[in-house]
């Protein structure tokens, strides 16, 4: 039963030297293999090297180690592959998404642990164990502000739902009552309500950076030339003494990342090793490090001292950052001079001066969207309600293509369904009747 | 010898009950108030419309005589929405009612197995749980293995007309059953109320027909059975006109005499078929109904008047039939009324059809709260065909949603419950495109010769056709067209041209771009097939891709149905589940995962919570 393949991140996400995905079903070994180059499906139980790439070009993710568990003898009694990737936020989330691409569908909160059971590969001791650690990771253990959050977005999911079973409703109205008085439905009603649905369906996908920015918190990489105070920076915003300070140029050789709240918005700190070319291995590769987390970062700060000119390499990095970024004055205490531009971001780790501004600023800058509404609106905060609702629009533009193209209003709502099935995975809800209820509600029907 | 199955009533899903059982090679009793009724349309003068006539397909393709009686009796025939594509074509056929009664009794006594008798059960014998047998009301005790109550509106049936005339009555004309009714209370099954209604008819005569649109049958070769051929009669016309706001007016100052408004009527009745009082009512700002004057057959010139079901008093409705365009000076032969009845809450039953409290003993049609004559034959036929089956101790057939509407039809009454009179519908299915009324006999042929309902000749017969529909499939994979050949078939279709050779498997997929153009475009050397089995490859090759996709989520669907659950899960102690859940799940008793999931107020985790139970209880048994 119910062996559809399925994958899930199985360690949780945020800083650690590694991360576990697991993936599981009748084709677990062709979406590990379209994923993970080479892929062996012989030997069980074995940690194997290999390469996890993404997309028809291959680009490399990660190198990974994985083993396979053919069925019976796995966690969830199917075939099973298990890949261990690096920590953090960015490689797991990078692989698991390849192999979402590559045909798996993310797996329900406790999926895999309801297969195992199905399958009698856990007594209900482990099971019951199991499901309450399950359980906990649901949204009741998330911060009282998230969960607020989440019953919007159940509305606002629910909403969406609603408005595309009544769009299928205006189609199924015409196909099971053609002889009624009201006639034909007006093909510009069904336009109307389809941009309508298609615009609010794209517009809540949109917050997907957004809000899973707000459940990891947003990757803020502190970044700048050797010694400009980046570890400063990086405890003062933490609020205690994690990194290293010392006053020798690349004592930070490994990015270093931590949670911290900037104005009630969580945030991922990264301070990296500074960046200037270097003969020493090590610092090199910490500086390579540097460069990956900066590719993906929400948000920089340059850390530059205060008073001094920005030199030529550091103007380079800014125009090069795809990311938005901040200018901070760092060592603001070493600097008597006020400073001539009046919006420039002076800091002093050391006194604390200048640091509520720039969390203010970090936030707008990360949450721009969010910040500003003083109600947060309902955003999706997951993987799995993003690829969700990415294949509920899917489905609607297929169903715009479909109509315009003049296919068959039966044929058509086939697209519909298949959207309402999209939202119904995200909030859990199935019922056969609606679409009638809706068309009874808008028709006189009955001859 | 005993009968093995007592059919108690013989009205649509009685007759289908009989002959499936019958065709299984049971010893039949088909029991009935009234010899001259068998088949009778009580309420409009059609079969088919819009799922149902691909009910009335389905019942064929299981062996079963609605099919074949339309056919002969049919006087006008329209296939409903033929603009909207072949996928959702729906074959409706108006009948000639005296032409379809003495068909259908036709049909039954072809079967040696089943006898007639003319008497009213009473009670049913009951040994334990156990059903044994039936006693009449003239004290006659008929022992059985098996019984199928088929009682339609007449358990404790009463006719209302206006608020002042109450009629005891299961149709206008015939008493209803009463003891029967009060025995199935005391046994504990829950009973409760529904209301339909219907409207008066006129003499066809009286009308100014020349000031009425007309409205002509199609005339095609259309037949709703699969295996008869019969000869259809001379054809009628049904007649359009509406009601305006005279109509309108007249029922709005009469309103507090209606039975239904004016309190005489506690019991629900349909959305889909409200009565002209509810029209007004609950649509006030529609500004005319439309009337549909529906001939009632052959030899007379009786009308229907479908779209004015009332159940105001006659006089009244005198008034307003007289305000109708046309009708100004109709005679009213039989005013319309109201009927209010028992049916039993379906969730009593298991999926093919048996009480739960009661083995051997099914239910089946309007007393499980559903309405129209195809909804009852559709039961009709797993009533009979399981009462047979668990007589003889072999595993009942339960039909799959994304075999037949008919499955879709017994899951939703087992499994969710009506609320109002049950209708079906294309939306009421989730695989609605595999659903079809041109490919009845490939989803249910098979079923119906593995079941051992056909005879040799029917079963050669489909398995005719089935090869026929694989032969086009295959070779319009194999055939290929140059675009010299295709290309005036495209420009027709508005489609753009090719520039290389293609397949016919490709080309058909273009919207209107036909398979038998194609090949004939190419010359190729096609079989011999029925119009129907055209249809029915053509649809499967252009919609190969969403076929195929209904296909692969209904497997999903039966993945889920695999799973089953114990009938002695003790739900109301299961504290993991949600109270509501456990209400809900001890009422219905699902025989499944899939069944489980789909009873309204049973969550996601609640399912969860399900398979926890079982499996653990698997485990702690072996």
């Amino acid at each position: 039963m119910l062996s559809d393949t399925i994958a899930a991140l199985a360690t949780a996400p945020g800083r650690a030297a590694i991360a576990l995905i697991r993936v599981s079903g009748r084709d677990a070994f062709g979406v590990a293999a379209r994923v993970l180059r080479p892929f062996d499906g012989g030997q069980p139980r074995r940690a194997r090297r290999s390469q996890a790439v993404a997309g028809e070009a291959h680009d490399p993710l990660d190198d990974v180690l994985y083993a396979v568990f053919p069925a019976p003898a796995s966690y969830t009694g199917e075939d099973m592959v298990e890949i261990t990737t690096h920590g953090g936020l960015l490689v797991p989330g990078e692989v698991l998404g390849a192999l979402l691409a590559a045909g798996a569908r993310p797996a329900a909160p406790g999926e895999f642990t309801r297969r195992a059971l199905a399958n009698g590969k856990l007594d209900l001791l482990q099971a019951e164990a199991i499901a309450d650690l399950v359980d906990a990771t649901a949204p009741a253990q998330r911060r009282a502000a998230l969960q607020q959050l989440d019953r919007g977005l159940s509305a606002r999911l629910g909403g969406l739902r609603d408005e595309v079973l009544a769009l299928e409703a205006l189609l199924s109205y015409d196909l099971d009552f053609p002889e009624e008085d009201s006639g034909p439905v007006a093909p510009a009603r069904v336009d109307a309500a389809l941009v309508t649905v298609r615009a609010a369906v794209g517009d809540l996908l949109a917050t997907a950076a957004d809000g899973e920015r707000l459940r990891e918190g947003a990757l803020c990489v502190i970044a700048g030339r050797p010694n400009t105070g980046k570890s400063s920076l990086f405890n003062a915003l933490l609020g205690r003494e994690r990194a290293i300070v010392t006053d020798r140029p690349g004592t930070t050789r490994d990015a270093i990342e931590a949670p911290a709240t900037c104005d009630g918005f969580p945030f991922r700190l990264v301070d990296t090793a500074g960046l200037r070319d270097s003969d020493d291995l090590v610092e090199r590769l910490g500086i390579e490090v540097s460069w990956r987390y900066l590719a993906a970062a929400d948000v920089v700060l340059l850390c530059v001292e205060a008073g001094r000119p920005l030199v030529g390499e550091e103007r380079l990095f800014l125009d090069a950052l795809q990311s938005p970024a901040l200018l901070v004055r760092t060592k603001g205490d070493l600097e008597a001079s006020a400073p001539a531009d009046p919006a420039e971001l002076r800091v002093s780790a050391l006194r604390g001066d200048g640091l509520p501004a720039l969390r203010e600023r970090l936030a707008g800058l990360a949450f721009a969207t969010l910040a500003t509404h003083a109600d947060l609106a309902p955003v999706i905060t997951r993987e799995r309600h993003r690829v969700a609702l990415a294949r509920a629009l899917a489905e609607l533009e297929a169903f715009a293509a479909a109509r315009a193209s003049g296919l068959e209003p039966v044929v058509a709502t086939t697209y519909l369904r298949a959207a309402v099935t999209a939202l119904e995975d995200v909030i859990g809800v199935v019922t056969g009747e609606d679409v009638l209820d809706r068309v009874f509600a808008s028709f006189c029907v009955g001859k | 010898m005993p009968h093995d199955v007592i059919v108690i009533g013989a009205g649509h899903a009685g007759t289908e009950a009989a002959t499936a059982a019958a065709r299984l090679g049971a010893r039949v009793l088909l029991l009935t108030a009234n010899l001259e009724t068998i088949g009778q349309m009580s309420c409009n003068p059609a079969i088919g419309g819009i799922a149902k006539g691909t009910v009335a397909r389905e019942v064929d393709a299981l062996g079963g005589i609605m099919g074949r009686a339309a056919d002969r009796a049919t006087i006008q025939f329209r296939m409903l929405n033929r603009s909207k594509g072949p996928a959702v074509w729906a074959p409706r056929a108006q009948c000639d009612r005296a032409l379809y009664r003495s068909a259908a009794r036709a049909e039954l006594e072809r079967h040696a197995g089943i006898e007639f008798l003319q008497a009213t059960a009473a009670a049913l014998l009951l040994d334990g749980e156990r059903v044994v047998g039936v006693r009449t009301t003239v004290g006659a005790e008929i022992p059985a293995r098996a019984v199928v109550l088929t009682a339609g509106t007449f358990l404790r049936g009463r006719i209302h007309l206006g608020t002042g005339t109450q009629v005891p009555a299961g149709r206008a004309g015939d008493p209803p059953a009463v003891e029967l009714a009060e025995q199935l209370e005391a046994v504990g099954l829950a009973v409760d109320r529904f209301k339909t209604g219907t409207p008066p008819r006129i003499d066809g005569r009286s009308v100014d027909l020349a000031r009425l649109e007309r409205q002509d049958g199609e005339t095609s070769g259309f037949r709703f059975s699969h295996y008869v051929r019969a000869e259809r009669p001379e054809q009628r016309p049904c007649w359009i006109t509406w009601a305006g706001e005279p109509v309108k007016e007249i029922i709005r100052a009469h309103l507090h005499e209606s039975a239904l408004y004016g309190g005489a009527i506690a019991g629900r009745g349909p959305r889909y078929c409200p009565s002209v009082e509810d029209k007004i009512v609950k649509f006030p700002d529609a500004e005319r109904h439309q009337v549909f004057l529906e001939p009632e057959g052959l030899a007379t010139s009786e009308l229907y008047v479908n779209g004015l079901s009332t159940s105001l008093p006659a006089d009244v409705q005198l008034a307003f039939l007289h305000a109708v365009p046309g009708l100004e000076r109709a005679h009213m032969t039989r005013p319309g009324y109201a009927i209010e009845y028992d049916y039993y809450p379906p969730q009593q039953l298991t999926p093919w059809l048996e009480v739960k409290a009661i083995e051997h003993l099914f239910f089946a049609g309007q007393i499980n709260g559903t309405t129209g004559y195809e909804e009852a034959a559709g039961q009709g036929v797993i009533a009979g065909i399981n009462a047979v089956r668990r007589m003889r101790g072999v595993e009942p057939v339960v039909l799959g949603r994304d075999a037949g509407y008919i499955g879709v039809l017994v899951d939703d009454l087992v499994t969710r419950g009506v609320d109002e009179p049950y209708r079906l519908f294309t939306s009421r299915a989730e695989y609605r495109l595999l659903l079809r009324q041109d490919n009845a006999l490939s989803r249910l042929g098979p079923l119906a010769t593995e079941l051992g309902l056909l005879t040799d000749p029917e079963r050669q017969e489909r398995e005719r056709r089935a090869a026929a529909e694989d032969q086009l499939i295959a070779l319009a994979g194999s055939t290929s067209v140059t675009p010299d050949q295709a290309n005036p078939l495209l420009a027709v279709a508005e489609e753009t041209a090719i520039a290389e050779r293609q397949r016919v498997i490709d080309l058909v997929r273009r919207p209107r771009v036909g398979l038998r153009p194609l090949f004939a475009a190419c010359a190729v050397v096609v079989p011999t097939v029925c119009e129907e089995s055209w249809l029915a490859a053509e649809i499967e090759l252009k919609y190969a891709g969403y076929l195929a996709r209904e296909r692969e989520s209904a497997q999903r669907l039966a993945e889920l149905t695999e799973f089953a659950l114990p009938a002695d899960l003790p739900y109301a102690q299961l504290q993991s589940l949600s109270t509501e859940a456990r209400q809900k799940l001890e009422r219905v008793r699902p025989a499944s995962l899939a069944q489980a999931g789909r009873i309204p107020g049973v969550s996601p985790s609640d399912l969860q919570n399900l398979v926890l139970e079982v499996v653990r209880r698997r485990r702690s048994a072996a």
